[in-house]
């Protein structure tokens, strides 16, 4: 652990004391002898605080937003809803009442720089002979207090070395501390190796018994993500399975079928393109590596330093350390910069690997792009809820059949027991709002069938708008436009009759043809492209949604030829078209009258790593269907939003144009926060919210605000139990207790389908709250926005702002890498 | 190997007082002695190619890990008396998680014992190479007595490798009188070569002396720094693997096992075939559309296409030898029908990395054919000549 990660451990351990120091020092003299070869060494090269840093989520559990939230300091729970019955995958680990650790520093004297020597001489020491330890090299845990604060032990080294060992108590830890809980995931990492699991990352697997996919070169390696950590009340594991893709593949066999793929001239630019950024697995031990660079000139047979300072070459490296021959020693080899850095420099550490003893893992950008690939992979990984209890159970049983296991969990005196049950809610379902109509759809999930013949809230005709496609495309256009019409009569949507204009077909041509054409009358511009459309489709949005913006439309060729299925096309499109044009298709009640909601999303530029893409979209109109919508680009290293001021700033002056008035209310849903981010946010980005908030209102009674934290993906699960068999929980699940965390205003809902697989519940975090809503209010209200992202007539899985500044900060990063005109900013022109 | 001397401040404490320890000479192995001995028994595998190998007094099983990348070895034990050394170590010997992608060729088992040198235990009958690096300076006179008998009569392994400090070079060390407050005695070389001979003698074995840790210049005459004793069975008398079923002694107590993934195992040697013969296909294929293209560009030359007039300054890929050209220009040709294309299976086979597998023709036929697409006959494996991920960036 480094000096500063040390420190930032200690940080987050509250006030531990003084050392004292002056207890009877060396009373004990043991000397200590490996039985015959050099040094014993611990349980795996871990310390404490994974790689010298204090997990990052567990960081964030340090930042208690809840205790300033008054009116829901006592409770958070909502009530509405009818309660249901619900299987976590959670399990308890029980401790006794009284049950603490004792944290002891470790110096040695003189002190030695193995960590594995530093462990063997502690661990043979007769004092801790029968303790329950666990000890990273400096911090040493036991389960049992130690007579005196300050113990020192004297040991022997093998060559003879007197060695003084002073423990020094730090602190005395209740199970709910931060450090604790770090511990306990180290023991659940030892319990994982007896089950003969391999830790990847932050996942267990057993590639033991792996799936295999020949035909993709895949094998599937199962497993589980697990965490330890406090829920409301209680200490839970939390397992959720997991599988690891693995490609049946040395990297120097896919750059050699990328040669015969590229040819020479191209071949490094796209080899680079292709394995940077992937995860490799060295098949001398078991670590990974990221690729961050190829080093074309250097070669197995080239020397490098080894750390006593003697020269050998790769290959005889290779050879001599682990019997591999190497067969090509032509191949470049690949960089890798390592997280942990050396303690004497700043620099980080560089290693070179060798293609051929590298291993990819993960999936490629290309390969998740593949269909016929991914449809492969998720047949295999998606488990039915029944599946992926039976995985649950198995890994239970597991760890208590284990012997090793379980007596590691005894000695410490913890109880790895059940699967937790708890209580949920599912909110009633709603109502969607029409021009002249109100349905109560069948199914939440796809409310399409229940419009059909029903007009849309309000829509622009569309009169002047162009098509432009190449000529093969041509008589796909006489269909597409008498089904546009057909299904945007009954809808209220009138489609005028486009100039066609047709081009060769090359993105040059389209582009060239849209630049002569467009001008600022013209309301849209629809692109016919053929196959491959990537060219196409980013030279086209970059230039109609910044250069000389104008709402555009890009179908495929392919979309259009498919029988039986023009009518659903068309209709899509005609939806699409009229939000582009600002129409609004559809609403919920919203019992709050004044209220704005904006989703704010995060993610990188597909170009360029440096540049942060922030997505904003707010609500206008208090009925919630029009909306605002901003991306800003911003060079940042951390995914932290610097723009929401004057993001806001727009929001609310458009607001006040449509309204005449500021809204009473606003609610902001913050999605793309990783592990760790939270205070960030709440300090830096809810201030510059706040800030906007306030010169607005400009002496009038300013908005209330409220900051929520989505979050997609979490390894929780819930299931309900019929009979003897388990299925997902219904759409509208609320779970605001013992699954949520007692230092956050927090709960889950359950707003997406899964067919087939298990379905995945959002988690929100409300971190600022002016608005004192009831939770009950703030988990209906959630709900309810998720009905109202108009590219899906169904619920989606996160409110309906969020998944539009999703769209928006996607289409910006991967096609336009600039930032969209503001003259597009009142129509939803990213869907 | 080399000495290198150094002068190392050393600091110790002793009874809580700081005491300075005047700089002194210490001997510095390079590379550490402990890796000279490990490595020559690294050597000795090498060299003997042993199946079955067990080392005595295993510790952290830190020479097992060495052990464990070698082919020829089957069956790996350790055995030591401390038990949490061995809980806290076992799992260093599970097979790396690349050994489940590109597997072994033969099985591996490797188990860690506990219990002691002078017990007998069938299981370690009939082993091939027994090494006791370090272990009988640590024992004390009844079990060292009873030690030859255990190890050299009763366990009988083709070979034993013995190593032990030799005293005689003790006084080059700065203050030791034994290296280790463990180590019940320290031999002299004559004292070491005395007990081995005798043991060799009554056993049948032979034995040769060597070491490891040269002396520095001038101080020759001390000898290693570590004596190593390798035993060899006389000729005659082989292991005999039915001793093991009649006396079944089990005393050790088994703390840790472990299996390898291996192409002696039916499921593993598909994965691999399938995972091998794919990579080939795809490669055969990929050259046949490329020929395919430059048959196009000859008709059509385009010019400052320079694709292959240049010299490829990387060479990626099996080389191959004369014998294995000559193998796969003997075997029948791929080819086209129609969007088709066709890879005849004995084709394939005479690949060097599909042959190595040693799997005849008939049998692969079996092991593939849920996995791929063969022809009618079965005597070629059938793939789309273009595919939806071909691309060829040279087109844009």
């Amino acid at each position: 652990m480094s000096g500063r990660a040390r420190v930032r451990a200690r940080g987050i351990i509250p006030g531990h004391g003084a050392r004292e120091v002056g207890c009877a020092p060396g009373d004990l003299t043991v000397s200590v002898s490996p039985s015959n070869t050099g040094i014993s060494n611990d349980d795996g090269g871990r310390t404490f605080t994974e790689r010298g840093k204090v997990r990052r989520d567990v960081i964030d559990l340090s930042v208690c937003t809840r205790e300033k939230l008054a009116h829901v300091k006592d409770c958070k729970a909502g009530s509405s809803g009818i309660p249901l019955q619900l299987v976590t995958n959670l399990f308890s680990l029980d401790l006794p009442q009284d049950w603490q650790l004792y944290q002891y520093h470790v110096t040695y004297s003189p002190d030695l720089a193995s960590r594995r020597l530093r462990i063997a001489l502690l661990y043979s020491h007769s004092k801790l002979l029968d303790k329950a330890k666990a000890f990273d090299g400096t911090i040493l845990f036991l389960s049992e207090k130690l007579d005196l604060k300050v113990t020192e032990l004297t040991s022997e080294t093998q060559r003879g070395e007197t060695v003084t060992i002073t423990l020094t108590l730090t602190t005395q830890l209740s199970s709910s501390s931060p450090v604790c809980i770090q511990f306990f995931s180290v023991i659940f990492r030892k319990i994982f190796k007896k089950l003969k699991m391999y830790q990847i990352g932050r996942n267990f697997y057993k590639p033991s018994e792996p799936v295999e996919i020949p035909q993709y070169k895949l094998s599937l390696w199962p497993g589980f993500a697990v965490s330890v950590s406090r829920f409301e009340s209680r200490l839970l594991l939390n397992a959720d399975v997991s599988y690891k893709v693995l490609r049946n593949e040395t990297v120097l066999e896919f750059m050699t079928d990328l040669c015969l793929r590229t040819g020479m001239s191209h071949f490094t630019e796209t080899c680079q393109k292709q394995l940077v950024g992937l995860i490799v697995l060295t098949r001398y031990n078991n670590k990974t590596y990221r690729i961050d660079d190829i080093d074309w000139s250097v070669k197995p047979t080239h020397a490098f330093q080894k750390r006593d300072g003697s020269e050998i070459t790769y290959m005889d490296y290779y050879k001599q350390q682990y019997n591999i021959t190497l067969s090509d020693l032509n191949q470049p080899v690949l960089v890798s910069l390592l997280k942990r850095k050396r303690k004497d420099s700043s620099e980080p550490q560089m290693v070179h690997l060798v293609p051929e003893l590298c291993f990819l893992t993960g999936l490629s950008s290309q390969a998740t792009s593949d269909f016929h690939l991914m449809k492969a992979v998720a047949e295999e990984t998606r488990l039915s809820p029944v599946g992926r209890q039976q995985q649950l159970a198995r890994l239970v049983d597991d760890i208590q059949r284990n012997q090793v296991a379980r007596l590691e969990l005894e000695t410490w005196g913890l109880h790895f027991g059940s699967q937790i049950s708890l209580t949920g809610r599912v909110v009633p379902s709603e109502k969607i709002l029409l021009q002249d109509h109100t349905c109560q759809p069948a199914t939440a999930a796809d409310w399409s069938k229940d419009m059909r013949t029903c007009k849309i809230l309000s829509s622009q005709p569309l009169s002047r708008w162009l098509i432009v496609c190449c000529n093969r495309a041509e008589n796909l256009i006489e269909g597409l436009m008498s089904c546009l019409r057909r299904v945007g009569g009954p809808m209220g949507f009138n489609v005028g009759y486009p100039k066609i204009i047709k081009v060769d077909e090359k993105p040059a041509a389209f582009l060239r043809a849209i630049q002569l054409h467009v001008n600022p009358d013209v309301q849209l511009v629809m692109c016919i492209l053929p196959s491959n459309p990537k060219n196409y489709y980013d030279s086209i949005k970059k230039y109609l949604s910044s250069d000389c913006p104008v709402p555009s439309q890009c179908v495929l060729t392919r979309t259009l030829t498919k029988q039986g299925m023009m009518m659903s096309v068309a209709t899509k499109i005609a939806m699409q078209m009229t939000c582009k044009l600002g129409g609004e298709l559809w609403a919920v009640e919203i019992p709050l009258k004044s209220l704005m909601v904006a989703g704010i999303d995060i993610c990188r530029d597909a170009l360029n790593k440096d540049v942060v893409v922030v997505g904003f979209v707010a609500s206008i109109n208090s009925r919630i269907t029009r909306w605002f919508s901003r991306c800003v680009l911003q060079r940042t290293a951390a995914d932290i939003a610097d723009c929401l001021k004057v993001c806001l700033t727009g929001a609310l002056n458009k607001w006040y144009k449509h309204n005449h008035d500021l809204p009473s209310r606003i609610i902001i849903y913050r999605d793309g926060v990783g592990d760790g981010q939270l205070k960030t946010v709440l300090d830096y980005e809810v201030p510059q919210l706040l800030s906007s908030v306030t010169e607005c209102s400009s002496g009038a009674s300013s908005s209330r605000l409220s900051v929520v934290v989505v979050r997609k993906r979490c390894l929780l699960r819930f299931f309900t139990e019929t009979g003897h068999t388990v299925q997902n929980p219904p759409l509208g699940t609320v779970v605001d207790s013992e699954a949520t965390r007692a230092e956050w205003y927090d709960f889950y809902l359950v707003s997406q389908t899964a067919n087939r697989g298990t379905v995945s519940p959002t988690y929100y975090n409300i971190i600022y709250d002016d608005n004192g809503l009831k939770p009950d209010h703030m988990q209906r209200l959630t709900f309810k926005l998720c009905h109202l992202y108009y590219n899906w007539q169904g619920l989606i899985s996160v409110p309906a702002p969020c998944q539009y500044a999703h769209k928006l900060t996607f289409l910006v990063a991967q096609s336009i890498h600039k930032e969209p005109s503001l003259e597009l900013s009142d129509n939803l022109f990213y869907l | 190997m080399e000495v290198a001397e150094k002068n190392i401040p050393c600091n110790s404490v002793v009874g809580g007082n700081f005491e300075e320890v005047c700089s002194e000479k210490v001997i510095r192995f390079k590379p550490p002695l402990y890796k000279q001995r490990y490595q020559f028994v690294r050597d000795l595998v090498d060299r003997h190619e042993p199946k079955k190998v067990a080392d005595l007094g295993c510790g952290d099983t830190k020479l097992l890990k060495l052990l464990k990348i070698y082919p020829c070895i089957q069956l790996l034990v350790g055995v030591d008396i401390n038990e949490e050394k061995l809980h806290s170590n076992g799992h260093h010997l599970s097979p790396y998680l690349g050994e489940f992608v590109k597997p072994r060729d033969l099985d591996l088992t490797v188990t860690l014992y506990h219990g002691s040198v002078v017990e007998r235990d069938s299981r370690l009958l009939g082993f091939d190479l027994i090494t006791c690096i370090e272990l009988i300076e640590h024992l004390n006179s009844d079990d060292l007595a009873r030690f030859p008998e255990v190890v050299f009569g009763y366990l009988s392994p083709s070979m034993i490798v013995i190593s032990t400090p030799n005293a005689e070079f003790n006084p080059l060390f700065p203050t030791v009188t034994l290296r280790d407050a463990d180590h019940k005695f320290e031999w002299s070389r004559m004292e070491f070569q005395t007990w081995a001979s005798r043991v060799a003698d009554s056993y049948n074995y032979c034995v040769e002396f060597t070491g490891v840790g040269t002396p520095p210049a001038g101080f020759e005459h001390v000898g290693y720094c570590t004596q190593i004793g390798v035993f060899r069975k006389n000729s005659g008398k082989l292991a005999e693997p039915f001793v093991s079923q009649q006396h079944d002694q089990h005393v050790y107590k088994a703390v840790y096992t472990t299996s390898y993934p291996s192409l002696q195992q039916e499921k593993v040697l598909k994965f691999v075939l399938v995972g091998e013969l794919l990579i080939q296909v795809e490669r055969l294929r990929l050259r046949h559309q490329r020929m395919l293209r430059e048959q196009e560009k000859e008709l059509d030359p385009k010019p400052g296409d320079t694709d292959f007039s240049q010299a490829p300054h990387l060479l990626l890929g099996e080389v191959f030898t004369e014998a294995e050209k000559a193998r796969i220009e003997n075997s029948p040709q791929p080819f086209c029908e129609g969007e088709k294309f066709c890879i005849p299976l004995r084709r394939l086979l005479a690949y060097p990395k599909l042959h190595r597998l040693c799997v005849e023709e008939d049998r692969m036929r079996s092991l593939i054919a849920d996995s791929v697409c063969l022809s009618n006959d079965g005597s070629a494996i059938v793939v789309d000549l273009h595919n939806s991920w071909d691309y060829w960036p040279e087109d844009n």
